[in-house]
């Protein structure tokens, strides 16, 4: 399901939420967006799932502009923490309303996700804990099966365990049935993994459109003995440091080449891939 | 699902027909009150009736701010809600008056098995409960004008937030025309204060539930969906 925006806006009022952006996902992947509080990404989800209309430029899911456009619409799920997908009711109520609603629901499958999160079928969603309901947001959205899938920090409420069992369910469902899905998250190093493209926004642009891969190769971390580390590392950008007992290691902005590679294991140093979060910090701005 | 909203209306008409019957029950309580320690001469269905009309509004206030955002979340447009919301107003103020009815010959036939006349106070298009017909066309046009005000309100409410309390005279003006055209007072506040409401022809409440119809849909038809819960 490929996705096009180009020139988008978006205004809310004086304040610009999203300025001119434009990219192109071609589908069939797991992308991961990511930007700092306020960058857009609510807004950008909400423009692509039409429950928002832009301000001006174009949004097309699978070749179809998509506002109030019934044929693009039912191929896409948005869901976001707000419940809107799911605060109808029971737990019950929520499904059986999803699956008169949406053409591609999988009822089978939502069953399965309703035991495998242990979620209470009579409970009504708005009394349910903040967890409970991020797992109805999330066995709603898989259950949906939509082309077009995306989550915006939908399941950020959900415990560890949860989580861990939502991207395995994500991952396991996404190979049985392909489609474009895209997670917004702040838990960048824990969902990292998943993504197969990065697109990080800043102040409503596009900042990085990349692979994964070859956005991790942007940076190398540094590990070693701490005194190494300070050595081989004077003079590079280093995005940020952790240090344990006399071990230590850098990460480091910018590829490395050949030589300094064959320094860095003439030092005893191991060079891995660099934190997206480190990366995805140093790219918006810095920590503040 | 395509072009009928049935789990819509069916969901909403389960719970309506339970809320109905424990309602009836809590009238008939009363009425039985009424006729133990004083005088029971007249209906109690009649102004028990009143707060039906603010559960309409409340249905309508409801189907914008519940119904539009499931509608949307799960990939449908705001037109089909739109072309959904309006049969379901069409169908559920009629089932609302079938119940209103059921509860006037349900009173009818215990009033009956105590010797008790069923007088009515207010003025309607009926002079008898039993004309049924009437009864079902009195307050089919009351709960159409209601719930549509209710959506209206509802619809401003959601888009502007607190915004909406400058359309909330607006509602008032479409419960007014339909209360006038088919009765004499607004329930509850209108005859406490003595408001009586001149006499309309009723079919001035379906062109009040239809404007209030229109209205909502000026509002809805581009309304983003809120980022707050």
């Amino acid at each position: 399901m490929r996705v096009e925006v180009e020139d988008l806006v978006l205004r809310y009022g004086d304040v610009t939420a999203l300025d001119g952006m434009s990219f192109s996902l071609e589908g069939g992947k797991i992308y991961g967006l990511l930007g700092r509080n306020g960058s857009g990404k609510t807004s950008l989800m909400s423009v692509l799932a039409a429950f928002r209309k832009q301000t001006a430029g174009r949004v097309s899911v699978g070749g179809r502009p998509v506002f109030e456009n019934g044929e693009a619409v039912r191929d896409i799920a948005l869901i976001r923490d707000t419940g809107e997908a799911v605060t109808i009711g029971t737990a019950e109520d929520a499904l059986y309303f999803a699956e008169w609603l949406r053409p591609s629901w999988d009822s089978e499958y939502a069953e399965s996700l309703m035991e495998l999160f242990k979620l209470p079928r009579k409970k009504n969603v708005k009394e349910m804990s903040k967890g409970q309901r991020s797992a109805m947001g999330v066995v709603v959205g898989l259950a949906s099966r939509a082309p077009l899938t995306m989550f915006d920090e939908s399941y950020l409420g959900m415990d560890a365990p949860s989580r861990q069992a939502f991207y395995d369910a994500l991952l396991a469902d996404y190979i049985a049935h392909p489609r474009t899905i895209i997670l917004s998250t702040h838990l960048i190093e824990e969902v990292s993994g998943l993504f197969e493209e990065v697109v990080i926004i800043h102040e409503g642009k596009v900042l990085v459109h990349e692979e994964s891969e070859a956005l991790l190769s942007r940076g190398v971390s540094v590990t070693g003995q701490a005194a190494h580390v300070d050595t081989f590392t004077a003079g590079l950008r280093v995005l940020g440091e952790r240090q344990l007992g006399p071990t230590k290691s850098a990460m480091v902005y910018g590829e490395l080449d050949a030589a300094r590679r064959r320094k860095a294991v003439e030092a005893g140093l191991e060079l891995g891939p660099i934190n997206m979060q480190d990366l995805f910090i140093h790219l918006t701005g810095g920590s503040s | 699902m395509r072009g009928f909203p049935t789990r819509l209306l069916a969901a909403n008409a389960l719970i309506t027909a339970m809320l109905w019957a424990g309602f009836v029950a809590v009238v008939a309580i009363v009425a039985v009150g009424i006729g133990l320690f004083g005088t029971l001469g007249r209906s109690v269905w009649e102004p028990a009736s009143q707060f039906v009309r603010f559960y309409a509004l409340f249905f309508g206030i409801a189907l914008v701010r519940e119904w539009m955002p499931l509608y949307l979340a799960h990939g449908r447009t705001r037109r089909l809600f739109g072309l959904h919301g309006g049969i379901t107003i069409a169908l559920f103020a009629p089932f609302l008056a079938v119940l209103a009815a059921l509860a006037y010959l349900v009173e009818r036939g215990a009033y009956a098995l105590a010797d008790v006349p069923q007088n009515l106070d207010r003025r309607h298009l009926f002079t008898d409960p039993l004309q049924v017909h009437l009864v079902l066309a009195e307050y089919s046009l009351q709960y159409l004008a209601w719930i549509a005000a209710g959506a209206l309100v509802g619809a401003a409410f959601y888009r502007w937030e607190g915004g909406g309390l400058l359309v909330i005279p607006l509602g008032v003006v479409i419960v007014a025309l339909g209360e006038a055209a088919t009765g004499d007072a607004l329930p509850l506040i209108g005859e406490r204060l003595g408001l009586a409401l001149p006499q309309i022809p009723a079919v001035a409440a379906l062109g009040a539930a239809l404007l209030g119809a229109a209205l909502t849909w000026m509002i809805v038809r581009d309304v983003p969906v809120r980022n707050r819960a």
